[in-house]
């Protein structure tokens, strides 16, 4: 669909508040022979029950659940079609309904999506949101043929049966067409690996130098290792609830908007079409930027552009109330699986104008502390370390992003990453130099979670309800 | 083992059901194979291993998007996404296009068969909708740019593997 109706462009309204109280994760790893699938999926479901200060005890919590909804990405990696049945009957939840989803990369945030259409219908008022990835039963090259599987097999997967060669393309019209310096792209893997190294879940955290990124072997060109993601072993969970669970549950519930949009699996059948404009844009803005597409002989989307993640973020801003999304918004998280993603989607999500997103990056506002004023960023991205640094356990991934949101808007920052028990917990020893990277007094945060090269994505809005 | 353009891969066998392609992928022996129809897309893989680039195209004039004149899709596709009506096969308008976008593949997941290095390309040709995404014959030790002419060229008769491999591009 490359032309809107107005009823294609209805906002999606829930019929009640749905909130997320609570969150749990495992620690994720490239191999992890030491657990059962079902065994880190009760990692993360116990740390939901035990470690947010819930006002009621782990057996209650689990007396108020009434749906759950797990996300997988994909039977080839497990091994194991209906993981659903397996995880719900280890976590102890049968005869309580469940629903498996599956969207690719964005699989986590449309389990969330899938969760709180629970909530918001009636269906539930407590709605367990569960995720895992186990991708080390196959070695490295195999699990990117699998993960290849989610480009057209027709037409695609043979030409590479890699995904980092679908995503170098869109790389290097990118950076032709908006003249983007490698450095920045490579500054942004140093970004988001060297938050990692706070963070006691992650999986390939590290203090790296742009140099060293740019160093690295190249996997498809222009991407280099360090600018990839790497296949994660684990899982993670969140609790929605409808209002008056939410403030059973905690003095400080997180109000969830989430919405998604889609685009098609071969980037290249994307045809030309206006950008749907978010609240504070304006068609003449763009004016200048359809112009200098004609000179490359581009569009809209394109190899550029994510008109998913547009879509999603037209819907959940105005769900949420969101005008100016730098000013409304005080941290992020997106979908770093390569460099290139995150740099295309400030645009997307209108944190910066399309054409700007490398100017946005050197601006510093995605940093937690912005290298240019010492201040506090405007939008810290991917404080968690993102895919790149922590962890891309796909059916997991959008699930982690947003339970990093909600443990910022709530002040745990320091709670979930600090304590020297959690990183004894998983056989590490908390740096000497660990850094608190709590944003100070957020109010809304956004996660995205995203497929293929943009066929699927979903924005999440969290925002403080007390 | 393809001659002319270096494919690591054994034609794929085939068996033709009611007038269309089953395209056969072994994964456990003879009985675990798959079988994975072309459907209607046929003379699309058909076409290429007789060196011929086809596409479709809705002539609809009530179609909401460019009313029936719009461009050739490649891949094909037998029904139009704007108005659901039948499209019609259509050759390509050209063999000749440029590099829209490109990688160099150095390395590619289990099962690969085209060797690496190779540039993995994006072509556009003028009259065609999409961008088709493919690979480029003739190694890697000469720079491509985006804007570098590319022509199509095929795997046929014998060397065919019956897949979309069988389409490839050279330097023009």
């Amino acid at each position: 669909m490359i032309k809107f109706e107005t009823g294609n462009l209805r906002v999606p309204k829930w019929t009640r508040p749905v909130y997320m109280v609570a969150a749990g994760t495992s620690d994720f790893r490239k191999r992890y022979p030491e657990k059962r699938l079902e065994e880190l999926c009760m990692m993360a479901f116990r740390m939901l029950l035990e470690e947010n200060g819930l006002k009621k005890s782990p057996q209650e919590v689990k007396g108020l659940i009434n749906f759950c909804a797990y996300g997988e990405f994909a039977d080839h990696f497990q091994d194991q079609l209906l993981c659903e049945s397996k995880v719900h009957d280890y976590l102890g939840l049968q005869p309580l309904p469940n629903i498996g989803v599956k969207t690719g990369g964005a699989t986590g945030g449309s389990t969330i999506l899938a969760g709180a259409q629970s909530i918001a219908s009636g269906y539930s008022d407590c709605t367990l949101v569960l995720g895992w990835e186990r991708m080390d039963e196959v070695k490295t090259w195999t699990g990117n043929y699998y993960i290849a599987s989610a480009a057209c097999k027709d037409f695609e997967t043979r030409l590479a049966r890699n995904y980092a060669s679908y995503y170098a393309p869109m790389a290097r019209r990118f950076g032709e067409m908006y003249n983007v310096d490698e450095r920045v792209r490579a500054s942004i893997a140093v970004k988001n690996r060297g938050y990692a190294t706070n963070s006691p879940y992650a999986q390939q955290s590290g203090h790296h130098t742009i140099d060293e990124v740019l160093a690295g072997d190249i996997v498809s060109d222009p991407l280099r290792f360090l600018e990839c993601c790497a296949m994660s072993v684990g899982s993670a969970a969140v609790l929605l609830c409808s209002e008056e669970v939410a403030y059973s549950l905690t003095d400080h519930p997180v109000k969830l908007s989430i919405a998604g949009g889609t685009d098609s699996l071969r980037c290249g059948d994307r045809r030309h079409m206006r950008i749907p404009l978010l609240p504070n844009e304006t068609e003449e803005q763009y004016a200048w930027l359809y112009k200098e597409m004609e000179k490359w002989d581009g569009r809209w989307p394109g190899f550029e552009s994510f008109c998913a993640a547009r879509f999603a973020a037209y819907m959940v801003y105005r769900m949420a109330g969101i005008h100016e999304p730098l000013e409304d918004l005080d941290l992020v998280e997106t979908h770093d699986a390569f460099t290139i993603s995150d740099l295309q989607t400030y645009g997307d999500v209108g944190l910066t104008p399309y054409g700007r997103e490398q100017d946005y990056v050197t601006s510093g506002e995605c940093y937690l502390v912005n290298p240019h004023t010492g201040k506090q960023g405007k939008c810290p991205a991917n404080l968690s370390g993102g895919l790149l640094g922590t962890m891309h356990a796909v059916g997991a991934t959008g699930i982690f992003q947003a339970m990093e949101i909600l443990w910022q808007l709530q002040g745990k920052y320091d709670w979930f990453h600090g304590r020297e028990e959690l990183w004894q917990r998983y056989g590490k020893t908390k740096p000497a130099d660990w850094q608190s990277l709590q944003v100070k007094n957020p109010r809304r945060g956004l996660a995205i979670s995203h497929a293929g090269v943009g066929s699927h994505v979903t924005c999440a809005v969290l925002e403080k309800a007390w | 083992m393809s001659k002319n353009s270096n494919i690591q891969m054994a034609p794929s066998a085939i068996t033709e059901e009611k007038g269309v392609w089953i395209l056969h992928n072994p994964r456990f022996g003879p009985e675990g194979t798959h079988f994975h129809t072309y459907g209607q897309l046929t003379p699309y893989f058909k076409g290429l291993t007789e060196g011929r680039l086809l596409g479709t195209r809705c002539t609809n004039p009530q179609c909401p998007i460019d009313n029936g004149a719009d461009n050739l899709w490649i891949p094909p596709r037998m029904d139009c996404p704007d108005c659901h009506m039948p499209m019609t096969w259509q050759e390509a308008p050209t063999l000749a296009g440029y590099v829209y976008a490109y990688t160099k593949v150095e390395r590619g997941g289990t099962g690969l068969e085209i060797p690496c290095p190779y540039f993995q390309v994006d072509v556009k040709l003028d009259g065609v909708a999409t961008i088709i995404k493919s690979w480029l014959s003739g190694g890697t030790d000469s720079p491509i740019k985006i804007g570098t002419k590319v022509h199509a060229a095929f795997q046929t008769g014998a060397q065919a593997t019956h897949t979309n491999l069988d389409l490839y591009w050279v330097r023009a």
